[in-house]
């Protein structure tokens, strides 16, 4: 297999030909939807007047709650979330109608002109206003194991503290985009950027009233998703369908960007309260922690998100004793969602920076501390869950780490600096991610695909994930190339459709190509039954004379023949040509469960992962104690992918995936005013990382020889996990500030480490005696 | 007076009229002019702000030395009369074919190999980012590549394998099929810059005109009193774009020729009004420190490709980020009207939130730097939340002269601290006379602290930005006391 293979859109995106959905040609009827939304974050609906508005010319419609023909409904999971706004809105954003007009002047003119009468209501803006009014949206769980409260009582030190951790915009370049086509009689066709087209057609069915095989949504390409796409391109895909139904022409939604950042939910925002016991070498005896999120104003994929949080509060350490409580809070905004990591960041970050204070107060090194506390095969090795860690890399990745990167040399070079240096000061700080790989909802973990080979041996391939840029296509083809042992330029995978691939999950949980990619070889595996079938009839035929075994067929090289006899061949072509003269199909469906998975959530027990990957970063900054600026100086990355099948694409999600931990760590503050108004809802003021913010020497690398037992050509997920690498940066800034009194006092820090938090966090420290 | 415009596209001179029958406006941005062609479609909308870089196109015009020059805008930002004159070049202009077959552009080529994209959205704008840098620099040093793509947002890649295409592309021979058609591509291009006329768009309720000559635009500002005028148009097209206002009238000083100029004469530096300011960054880099310094994390390369000092100068915003600075220099902003030539002092010429000294019929036409005598040192400072393409928290500029480490004069002026770009006056005369020491600064300090009162904002508390402006001061002191132990790399 070539794991080089470049991206199977490259060529395209470099030209500028690759399809988005607002690039389709469409015809002339084709009509501009806009979203009309709520301006207050809690409010009575008292009148909404649309009679003026749809006396401008070129508005085809006005579509409001009462004219939704089916259920006003698009929650994902728990079904509380209205599609069009009724009697009250919940939060600034909240879709109350949509308009359809022939040109976007038209839509804007017709917005200003639709009246809405509000009654403000007293809004929860904040997780401590929900708490205070007990505003939770599902009871707390726990997952619990020995005896956390003995054992802090015991342990010989304790800490205790709380810490924030912001919200995230997901920033897909591409904003929510969808184009909804009717077809006849009632049959709607949805273009859509959504990770999940099965939802998005069972919704589109739902608010339009008609079964899902009147639906068909297609997903060519994504412009960046990471998340984002999951749940929430289901809203422009109902909204687009709603007004191509009610004006039977094609409709387009392409959410402006401040529309997009206002509308749209968000990376949870996370309150949390740890204590954290341990002895004077480090080792941790009992950890609490209370994990509290902030929902948004409906469930979406909250309590899937804070399950995550929860399974991953623990990260890569074995803790004897420990209590993880997990709740989730309604507020005033829009509902939070599925973004990379899907909550595992926040749940991490808590452990990551109590062990950072562990070290302090032991005037310990922290990373010593980190390796002291590892999962440990053999022994210490179950989770707060009850499963077990097996093929546990921590330690090589570790070893291996700390000496590529010079991590001890650094460390005496920094201090040496930092004696030198009154306001600039460096940081160093390594972490580690471990991360579970499977939908923590076990049904989920199911694909399927459909194989189709035509007469001329080319390969045309259909599987229920969908690109997002991530590169599941590109490894797809790899997959089907290397198991038909062709060449790639014979396979072509197909945009996903739920009309060639239905029911399928959506493209999350880093699983895309792991289910995926096992569902395409199963299809494949059923052709190739086939194909032997008459390769054996061809070669007795073509050969006379030689004993072919069946078990000996194979198919190398655009070739099929008997290993043990390679001159007698034949092409892959005349083989499928072969085939249909001889009535057989060369179309298969395949099919992939992942075994043994299980989760009970009433007990916090099971197995909820079918593996885990590994990886471990260190990072260095410096950081300006007078102005609360930094700087990312180098980062060196180990992160255990398996068997690569295409270690480009790989090392860019590493990169990717870091980077964009990286932002959330520093740069990306969202802010809401006290009337829940958004204050960052455009890049003007939501800094995402510029090529400027990468580190200045940026050395990434795979742990070899680690192949995956029980994947897809034993290669291991890689979408999420290096995300959490960014937290290395987050600690690396802690450190250089408290270097600014030589680590005595623990710095006030929370997450992200902003310009602001920095400088305010170096104040407090009394550098300099004004 | 001419109504079309005309400019060098897929090889022809293509010429847009604004007709009723015609779909665009004056104000028609690039972006949606190209995305309305089929065969145009790379370019894309990622935030209509020229924060994204998603819709990165470049521009390409004849040179002092009659040569083509190539910049990289956004063209979310660019009125269609800007491109006029000039040669249109997009993502889908980069490959050409020999044969029937495609062979790409290297720039396309090193992108792709080095796994540059994925999910494709930014690609099209990172590959005119690289071009451009392509055709202005090689072997370009990691500072000149990152500031050519600080523009251009990419949240999938971690930029890493972009970095090292445009390294690689780079490092080679610059010539490309580019290169070959130049002269065609010259004449067409002087062919259309040949006619000096005025160009007048009426269409609707708007009015647009882009004069070629100064006496021209000063006619033209004294006729249409209300007009808006712009200069590269950065911060107005976002009234449209963002606020989706119709700009009714508007006088394009872009095609001004005599406002583009940058002179050292014997007793300062004069800067056009319409000097673009990149090119003002090229000219400061080795005469003026502290302004490349600001220069340097002003937007992005794609924006000073298209704005100017005078524009930045004019739109006179508290956050403005050349404005302290030019008050720090103590600059003379040079105003003429069809009757009048004056000279007012920066300070003089802000007279409130996006207000300025100058009179209906009257446009900036020239920003006098003085030069400094060996005692004086300026210093210029940006705090934001991110270090490139974001608006200062606060901005900072300080001048000092000092004799037997006395202080004789300061000049202390912010940005971001209030509704003007300000000067701390109080804490100004404190440091006359005193030695310049750290006890001083700390002195000055807790007096700088009461000065303003700043506000609270999507960007920062009002306590960061206190806190900032003071430190900036103690920084000043380490710069000019201490040099090179306060900078972060």
């Amino acid at each position: 297999m070539l794991h080089h293979q470049p991206h199977d859109s490259a060529e395209k995106h470099v030209t500028g030909e690759s399809v988005f959905i607002d690039d389709m040609p469409v015809n002339r009827q084709l009509l501009f939807g806009k979203v009309v939304y709520s301006k207050h974050a809690h409010a009575i609906l008292h009148r909404v007047s649309i009679s003026d508005a749809m006396a401008i010319s070129g508005v085809h419609c006005i579509v409001t709650a009462r004219d939704i023909p089916g259920e006003n409904q698009m929650g994902p999971v728990i079904h509380d979330e209205l599609c069009l706004a009724e009697k009250e809105v919940t939060f600034i954003g909240q879709a109350i109608a949509l308009i359809a007009a022939e040109t976007e002047e038209a839509a804007l003119e017709a917005e200003k002109l639709i009246s809405i009468e509000y009654k403000p209501l007293p809004a929860i803006l904040t997780i401590e206003s929900a708490m205070a009014a007990n505003a939770s949206l599902a009871p707390a769980r726990k997952i619990e194991r020995g005896d956390a409260e003995s054992a802090l009582r015991l342990a010989p030190h304790v800490l205790k503290g709380k810490l924030t951790t912001g919200a995230q915009e997901h920033w897909y370049l591409e904003t929510q985009t969808a184009l909804a086509i009717p077809g006849e009689g009632r049959e709607m066709m949805i273009h859509a950027s959504s990770q999940n087209p099965a939802e998005t057609q069972a919704i589109v069915a739902e608010v339009l009233g008609i079964p899902k095989n009147e639906v068909e949504v297609e997903v060519r390409r994504m412009g960046g998703a990471f998340g984002g796409k999951e749940t929430q391109a289901n809203h422009v895909a109902a909204w687009a369908a709603l007004l191509a139904n009610a004006t039977r022409c094609p409709v387009k939604i392409h959410l402006f960007r401040d529309d997009d950042q206002v509308m749209t939910g968000k990376r949870h925002r996370f309150l949390s309260k740890y204590e954290i016991g341990f002895d004077n070498k480090g080792l941790i005896l009992a950890y609490k922690v209370e994990l509290n999120s902030d929902a948004g104003s409906s469930t979406d994929l909250s309590r899937a998100i804070l399950e995550r949080a929860m399974l991953h509060a623990e990260n890569a350490y074995f803790l004897p004793n420990v209590s993880v409580t997990g709740q989730a809070w309604k507020t005033n905004l829009p509902s939070n969602t599925a973004f990379r990591g899907f909550g595992g960041p926040q749940g991490m970050a808590v452990i990551e920076n109590a062990i950072d204070r562990v070290a302090r107060f032991l005037k310990l090194d922290a990373a010593e501390i980190r390796h002291l506390n590892f999962y440990r095969p053999g022994v210490q090795n179950i989770t707060p869950y009850g499963e077990k860690v097996e093929n546990n890399h921590l330690f090589a990745i570790y070893d291996k780490l700390v000496s590529t990167s010079g991590y001890h040399n650094r460390r005496q070079e920094i201090n040496r600096f930092n004696n030198d240096h009154e306001f600039l000061k460096k940081g160093l700080a390594l972490t580690p991610v471990k991360f579970g790989i499977s939908f923590t909802t076990a049904f989920l973990n199911q694909a399927g695909a459909l194989v189709n080979i035509y007469t001329d041996g080319t390969v045309l391939v259909n599987h229920g994930g969908t690109e997002m840029g991530q590169g599941l296509n590109t490894k797809i083809l790899q997959i089907a190339s290397a198991e038909l042992g062709i060449s790639p330029e014979r396979v072509r995978v197909n945009a996903t459709n739920t009309s060639k691939v239905p029911n399928a999950s959506p493209t999350a949980a880093s699983t895309g190509s792991d289910l995926n990619g096992m569902a395409v070889k199963d299809a494949i595996d059923r052709i190739k039954k086939r194909l032997t079938d008459i390769a054996m009839n061809e070669l007795f035929a073509r050969f006379t004379g030689i004993v072919f075994l069946k078990e000996n067929i194979v198919f190398r090289e655009n070739f099929v023949y008997d290993k043990a006899h390679p001159a007698c061949k034949i092409t892959f072509p005349e083989l499928c040509a072969l085939a249909r003269l001889n009535q057989v199909s060369l179309s298969a469906t395949g099919f992939y469960k992942t075994p043994g998975v299980h989760f009970d959530r009433e007990t916090g027990q099971g197995k909820p992962f079918y593996y885990f990957a590994f990886g471990m970063a260190v990072s260095e900054v410096m950081i300006d104690t007078l102005t609360g600026a930094h700087r990312l100086l180098r980062t060196d990355i180990i992160h255990d992918v398996g068997d690569s099948i295409n270690q480009g694409i790989d090392k860019g999600q590493v990169e990717g995936g870091f980077i964009q931990g990286v932002g959330w760590c520093t740069t990306e503050q969202v802010k809401w005013d006290k009337t829940g108004n958004l204050l960052n809802h455009s890049p003007d003021t939501y800094k995402i990382p510029t090529i400027n913010d990468i580190p200045k020497d940026f050395r990434v690398d795979f742990l070899e020889g680690v192949p995956n037992p029980g994947t897809i050509r034993r290669s291991k997920a890689v979408g999420e996990p290096p995300f959490m690498l960014g937290l290395s940066v987050w600690l690396a800034i802690k450190d250089a500030i408290s270097a600014i009194d030589d680590h005595k006092t623990e710095p006030d820090f929370s997450l992200p480490a902003s310009g602001e938090v920095i400088l305010m966090a170096a104040e407090k420290l009394n550098h300099h005696p004004v | 007076m001419q109504d079309t415009i005309r400019f060098v596209f897929d090889d022809r001179i293509m010429e847009i009229g604004f007709s009723d029958s015609s779909g665009f406006k004056p104000t028609t941005t690039l972006l949606n002019y190209l995305r309305s062609l089929l065969s145009h479609k790379g370019v894309k909308e990622g935030c209509a702000e020229g924060d994204c870089g998603a819709c990165t196109v470049v521009l390409a015009e004849v040179d002092e030395h009659g040569k083509l020059s190539y910049q990289t805008v956004d063209s979310c930002l660019v009125f269609l009369p800007m491109i006029h004159g000039k040669q249109l070049i997009t993502v889908e202009n980069l490959a050409f074919y020999k044969e029937k077959h495609r062979i790409l552009h290297p720039v396309q080529e090193m992108l792709m190999r080095a796994n540059g994209s994925q999910c494709g959205y930014c690609t099209p704008g990172v590959v005119m980012s690289i071009f451009g840098l392509f055709k202005n620099h090689q072997n370009p040093t990691r500072e000149t590549i990152e500031d050519a793509l600080t523009g251009n947002l990419c949240r999938c890649t971690g930029y890493q394998p972009i970095l090292e295409a445009a390294q690689k592309v780079c490092s080679g021979n610059a010539k490309d099929h580019f290169s070959q058609y130049e002269p065609g591509v010259i004449e067409l291009l002087n062919e259309i810059t040949s006619k000096f006329e005025t160009i007048k768009i009426t269409k609707g309720k708007q009015l647009y005109t882009k004069p070629f000559t100064l006496p021209e635009a000063l006619k033209l500002r004294k006729d249409h009193r209300l007009a808006t005028v712009i200069n590269g148009s950065t911060d107005v097209a976002l009234r449209q774009t963002k606020k989706k206002e119709l700009l009714t009238n508007i006088l394009d000083l872009s095609g001004v020729g005599e406002l583009s100029y940058c002179k050292e004469e014997k007793d300062a530096f004069l800067i056009g009004a319409g000097m673009p300011l990149e090119k003002v960054r090229l000219f400061a880099q080795d005469r003026l420190p502290a302004l490349n310094n600001i220069l340097k994390v002003f937007g992005s390369l794609q924006i000073r490709n298209m704005a100017t000092l005078g524009g930045n100068v004019g739109s006179a915003s508290p956050i403005g980020d050349t404005l302290p600075l030019l008050m720090a220099y103590k600059a003379k902003i040079k105003v003429n009207s069809l009757s009048e030539e004056r000279y007012i002092m920066i300070e003089d010429f802000i007279t409130g939130y996006r207000k300025t000294a100058l009179k209906e019929d009257e446009l900036i036409t020239e920003i006098s730097i003085p030069k400094l005598d060996e005692n004086t040192t300026i210093c210029s400072y940006k705090v934001s939340t991110r270090k490139d393409m974001d608006i200062s928290t606060v901005s900072a500029a300080f001048r000092l002269e000092i004799q037997h480490r006395k202080v004789i004069s300061s000049v202390l002026a912010f940005g971001g601290m209030a509704t003007v770009p300000i000067r701390a006056a109080e804490t100004e005369k404190f440091l006359k006379g005193k030695e310049w020491s750290r006890k001083t600064v700390e002195e000055a300090m807790i007096i700088l602290e009461k000065e303003f009162a700043p506000i609270s904002d999507a960007r920062a508390e009002a306590e960061f930005r206190t806190t900032v402006s003071k430190n900036l001061l103690l920084k000043f002191l380490l710069e000019t006391t201490e040099p090179g132990t306060t900078s972060l790399p």
